[in-house]
């Protein structure tokens, strides 16, 4: 922090510092009181920390994470690329100028698999650096298989790289309550949710569409806004908007699940970088993951699940017209 | 029919309504494997919906039985959807959206050698074409081919079977076979249609 005054570290998941109404919760930095998305202006260079983790060596998260920044670099309709620069003694968290991926031994935090900082100059929104931290307190596994009872290193990295890339948390998925007041995933739509799979599965090594929908929007290819369709609407609860409802958007053709929240008090969503074509909307309270996972502010979540009245069609190169849903208190 | 003459139509067309596919939502299971059985976050049913669609064709007699015909016709169809299996909420139907259609076909005509009464010829029609549909707000267009067969009848109002300047009405019956357009199947489609027209003998 020898720079504070131009620097700031980011916190993931504010909602004041997620772009406005464009599409997906990214993540932001305000620069002379404007948001701009934080993205990566060149190939994102990295450091891998040579510490361990039990079993898992340091080498053996430079190859969990040289799989999963293939994942990222693999999404057609992107251009995201990765550079590895080396490992390094060094760990994730040092204000060193180095964007740095590795494990640190934070037995405080026990549901806490990882997590991704930023540091970034506020006057002009470029990321001077970006560290992961894994919690070494986890058993993981690089087992291609995946291993029982053990956390799949791939997976959890391939989630952080997101982050990494600009992305903030989908909501696509669903949870259940266990008896110990912990939420258990039943399924998800993204592995940007932000709750991990059982230990075990390996589910989460392959991007989802919603995954590839948000990097296309933050690294679209060349040719991606003409060949891409938008949706756009507004939510309505009692004739007034509302902030924070997800709004998920399925593709009969393709059955491919692509969600985003309306992000501001009128509430309007948009959705873009669709496959075009007609679809299906769906509008859910977040209850299904923990609101600060998304939103560092208060939101509605007495709200019926709701199917908006029509079909809406993403047309190619342009966005449809705006649907105004209405939601029914539960 | 007199021979090399040409025949002009203008009807309407109704359409069956058909299923054009179903869906499920689904997302990934929380379990292990490499491929554990999808969740099913809800389910959709598409059909489109019986439409009439107004009809223009022109055709000319090759021999008095034989005849080769064109045209096209225009309807507004609509695409609805029905959810279920959501745990959230009850099974409903949707609206969807309505749909632009245009068809230009081409086909051969075939009046049969008997006669049902003095102004009755009956007739087998096959033919295929060319199917435009343009989603709501004409902001995508999809595109396939319809085929058709179907079986109908000439009745004569004025004039008679070889005479010139006649007119009356001429319905028919056909099974299609649409390929292509909306579908979220992609798949191969069999939908009903009636034809009504009237048609004047030049």
């Amino acid at each position: 922090m020898t720079r504070a005054p131009r620097l700031v570290i980011a916190a993931l998941l504010i909602v004041g510092f997620t772009s406005p109404v464009s599409a997906y919760l990214k993540l932001g930095a305000s620069v002379g009181g404007r948001v701009v998305d934080v993205t990566w202006r060149a190939p994102v260079p990295y450091f891998v920390s040579d510490a361990d983790a039990g079993s898992v060596s340091g080498a053996d998260l430079r190859g969990a994470v040289a799989r999963a920044a293939a994942t990222w670099q693999a999404v057609p309709s992107a251009t995201v690329r990765f550079e590895y620069q080396g490992m390094t003694a060094a760990p994730p968290g040092l204000v060193d100028g180095r964007t740095t991926i590795g494990f640190l031994d934070r037995p405080e935090l026990d549901r806490v698999l990882g997590s991704t900082s930023f540091l970034i100059d506020t006057t002009n929104g470029a990321i001077v650096e970006a560290d992961v931290f894994l919690n070494a307190r986890f058993a993981w596994s690089v087992s291609a298989e995946g291993t029982p009872g053990r956390v799949d290193l791939e997976s959890v990295v391939l989630h952080e790289l997101g982050h990494l890339l600009g992305l903030g948390h989908s909501a696509l998925g669903e949870t259940e309550l266990t008896g110990s007041g912990v939420r258990r995933v039943i399924a998800s739509g993204a592995v940007m949710f932000p709750i991990s799979m059982s230990a075990g599965t390996i589910a989460d090594r392959v991007l989802q569409a919603d995954d590839i929908a948000g990097i296309s929007d933050l690294y679209p290819a060349a040719g991606q806004v003409a060949a891409t369709g938008g949706i756009t609407g507004r939510v309505t609860k009692n004739g007034r908007g509302l902030l924070g409802a997800h709004v998920v958007a399925l593709n009969p053709e393709t059955g491919a699940l692509v969600g985003n929240f309306a992000l501001d008090e009128a509430g309007v969503f948009s959705i873009i970088r669709l496959t075009p074509g007609p679809y299906i909307l769906r509008v859910e309270p977040l209850d299904d993951a923990e609101v600060d996972s998304f939103f560092s502010t208060a939101i509605d979540v007495d709200f019926r699940v709701t199917y908006a009245p029509r079909m809406v069609v993403a047309p190619r190169g342009g966005s449809s017209s705006s649907i105004e849903i209405k939601v029914l208190p539960k | 029919m007199r021979p090399h003459r040409l025949v002009l139509e203008g009807g309407v067309v109704w359409s069956g309504g058909y299923a054009i596919g179903d869906v499920d939502a689904r997302l990934r299971r929380n379990a292990t494997g490499s491929t554990p059985p999808p969740f099913t976050l809800f389910s959709a049913s598409s059909d489109l919906s019986r439409a009439a669609s107004v009809s223009a064709r022109i055709g000319f007699t090759l021999t008095p039985s034989l005849a080769i015909e064109g045209g096209g016709s225009f309807g507004m169809p609509r695409v609805g959807y029905a959810i279920s299996q959501d745990p959230e909420v009850g099974a409903q139907q949707i609206d969807g959206e309505q749909l632009t259609q245009y068809f230009v076909d081409g086909a051969l005509v075939w009046h049969l050698p008997m006669r049902l009464g003095s102004r009755v010829r009956p007739l087998v029609v096959g033919g295929g074409g060319y199917l435009r549909q343009l989603h709501e707000a004409r902001t995508l267009a999809e595109t396939g081919q319809v085929f058709y067969g179907g079986v109908g009848a000439r009745y004569w109002i004025r004039g008679g079977l070889g005479t010139a300047r006649s007119f009356g009405v001429r319905g028919d019956v056909r099974a299609n076979l649409r390929r292509g357009g909306i579908d979220f199947e992609d798949q191969a489609r069999v939908f009903p249609t009636v034809a009504v027209h009237l048609f004047l003998s030049l």
